[in-house]
């Protein structure tokens, strides 16, 4: 099961209150058959819980690691042993499982924790934004091994994310929260099923029209949704390329020296800045007049789209509207998020960019510093 | 809520903190070092014109009282850590786990202890060579009692650690606390003067200090006697009010402590 929510809507703060680490101010829950807060010692013992933040000890091994884990399970030392070596080899940190773990890349640090959560064979795993910070291989290798878990374990996996994508591939269920609300709770395609509709995508060829489109089709009982998408935000989805191209013309302007290098990083940075003040998916309704000229496409959520594609090229062009594409898709779980949080989550995912950065910079200087 | 202790617990936090220790090879030599500075310099620099102390050379009155330094420092310190352990994250995986939280902080602060007064021993070792202690089978059996006294004093001192890392959320405090707590404490425990020798508002303040009583302690088992303020059995008043202060103080980090949120 995935939580899916932006940041703040209270995914670990749930995660919290079913480990017993925070009492729930008010409500009951029962985690494995056992209330949090009458039976927090048998919650305890059923779940294991892989945290937002690193929390290993740096300064022992991963193997020292894992046993100060087991004892604190009570495992005896045969069963520690055998699971330790068993865990080190699923995660496949055999080799060096007698390393400190300061000296561990990011992703070696996360499968240990994911060992970690899983030594005292949990009912329950509760992930909170697994693959936060991790490169895509990383990223993509931490998914199999959690699908592998929840088909030979059979434990029930709860993780937390950010990620539309990665609550698709992972989860049986989703179950988005904004706001510390529950706001729905159903499979992948379910959800999307719920929009009952496709999108279709309308880019003028003039942005400034857009919010004259925008009132034009919001009268029609047929458009279900309307979403603004900025020409930032498609730069920045669209374009690896952009970036690349990017840093190919600046490139020759480095000659090694300082200066031109800072200035080359902030070159490749500015579409990243841009993209965050702009990349508010806005609503119609919501128009100041500044930002329209960054308006590109409007995202219709209609039935059978096919369909009405003729019908929407006329009304455009009755209306005198030149359009330059018309895209037809079927709903993501982007858009299921938008639709169901209103909020739009590029504008989390602008501020995800700086957090992961933070996150980074930050894990480095703990590197750096080799201190706990 | 009744919370059982769990031996496996206790245990498991203390290796934690021996491991860290161990590995710790910066500390262990920062302090030794600082003690030998101290011992060298003041005790042959000071000792040369102020002569004998309460009897002995100025060099076997400081040793003590430096041995104490290391002490406060190493414990208080390791107490302290609860709040990297709190920053960094690793204090979630303890209590998450089913063990009380008490069990986990009796585990740090045995650690704690155990880990500043091998500390202790290297230092007394090192005073004992430079000469510090006239060594007779007296002094060996007063050294036992030294050790039994140095597992005291740091038991309490982590005690207190807990208690104010519990409180703190930053550890960027740890600069004043040094400053406001660490230091009025070491210097007021009557490490460099003797406390017959000072003005009478100084004597209150040293008399409030609990580690003015670890040193006193200390005194007795490794130079035999202890301040004439406290008359002839000084000792046994020093080891009362040591262990008041360290159940006193234990009992509020381990409450402090049991209401820590992550």
């Amino acid at each position: 099961m995935g939580f899916l929510g932006p940041n703040g809507a209270g995914k670990t703060t749930t995660l919290n209150m079913l480990s017993t680490l925070l009492r729930p101010s008010n409500g009951s829950a029962t985690v494995n058959g056992n209330d949090i807060v009458k039976k927090p010692d048998a919650v305890r013992r059923s779940i294991g819980y892989v945290f937002q933040d690193p929390t290993l000890d740096l300064e022992l091994t991963g193997r020292e690691n894992l046993d100060f884990h087991g004892r604190l399970y009570h495992l005896d030392r045969e069963l520690r042993q055998t699971r330790i070596d068993e865990m080190l080899r699923v995660v496949q940190l055999g080799d060096r499982a007698d390393d400190l773990v300061k000296t561990y890349s990011g992703g070696m640090k996360r499968r240990l924790e994911i060992a970690r959560g899983l030594l005292h064979h949990p009912k329950v795993l509760f992930l909170d934004e697994p693959t936060l910070g991790l490169d895509p291989q990383t990223r993509r290798s931490i998914w199999d091994h959690i699908q592998r878990l929840n088909e030979e374990s059979k434990i029930t996996i709860i993780l937390t994310t950010h990620y539309t994508e990665e609550a698709d591939f992972l989860s049986n269920r989703i179950l988005i929260i904004d706001l510390g609300k529950i706001v729905a709770l159903d499979t992948s395609e379910n959800l999307k099923a719920r929009l009952r509709g496709d999108v279709v995508s309308l880019a003028p060829k003039n942005p400034k029209v857009i919010p004259k489109m925008c009132s034009l089709f919001k009268e029609k009982d047929w458009v279900r949704n309307i979403d603004v998408v900025s020409s930032a935000s498609i730069h920045s989805r669209e374009s690896g390329a952009m970036h690349m191209a990017h840093g190919k013309a600046a490139a020759p302007e480095m000659s090694g020296s300082w200066g031109q290098m800072r200035y080359r990083v902030s070159e490749t940075e500015k579409p990243i800045t841009d993209n965050q003040k702009s990349m508010q998916n806005m609503k119609c309704d919501n128009d100041s007049g500044d930002q329209a000229s960054d308006w590109a496409r409007l995202n219709l959520v209609v039935d059978e789209g096919a369909h009405r594609i003729p019908e929407i090229v006329k009304i455009a062009d009755e209306a005198g509207i030149a359009l330059d594409s018309v895209e037809l898709r079927e709903p993501t779980l982007d858009d299921v998020f938008l639709s169901f949080t209103g909020r739009g989550i590029r504008e989390e995912k602008g501020s995800f960019v700086e957090m992961v950065r933070r996150y980074n910079i930050l894990r480095q200087a703990r590197g750096r510093k080799g201190r706990r | 809520m009744v919370e059982p202790l769990s031996g496996q617990a206790i245990y498991v936090v203390l290796l934690r903190e021996l491991k860290r220790y161990s590995r710790a090879k910066a500390r262990i030599i920062s302090s030794i070092a600082q003690s030998f500075f101290f011992l060298a310099i003041f005790g042959l620099g000071v000792g040369s014109f102020v002569g004998a102390v309460g009897g002995t050379t100025y060099l076997s009155y400081l040793a003590p009282g430096i041995i104490g330094m290391g002490l406060i420092f190493g414990s208080v310190a390791s107490g302290i850590s609860v709040i990297f352990d709190r920053q960094f994250g690793f204090m979630k995986e303890m209590l998450v786990a089913p063990v009380s939280r008490t069990s986990i902080i009796l585990g740090k602060i045995l650690g704690g202890a155990l880990t500043a007064s091998i500390q202790g021993v290297i230092l007394l070792c090192m005073a004992t060579a430079m000469g510090a202690f006239i060594l007779n089978s007296t002094f060996v059996l007063g050294a036992i009692a030294a050790i039994g006294v140095m597992l005291l004093i740091t038991s309490g001192f982590v005690g207190l650690g807990v208690a104010i890392g519990s409180r703190l959320n930053d550890f960027h405090a740890f600069q004043l606390l040094s400053t406001f707590v660490l230091w009025p404490l070491f210097m007021l425990s009557g490490v460099f003067f003797p406390i017959e020798a000072v003005p009478f508002p100084l004597q209150v303040a040293m008399l409030a200090d609990p580690m003015f009583y670890g040193v006193e302690l200390l005194r007795w088992c490794l130079l035999g006697t202890g301040t004439p303020l406290l008359g002839q059995y000084g000792w046994i008043i020093s080891l009362g009010v040591l262990v008041g202060f360290n159940m006193l103080i234990i009992a509020i980090g381990t409450y402090l402590f049991s209401r820590v949120e992550v």
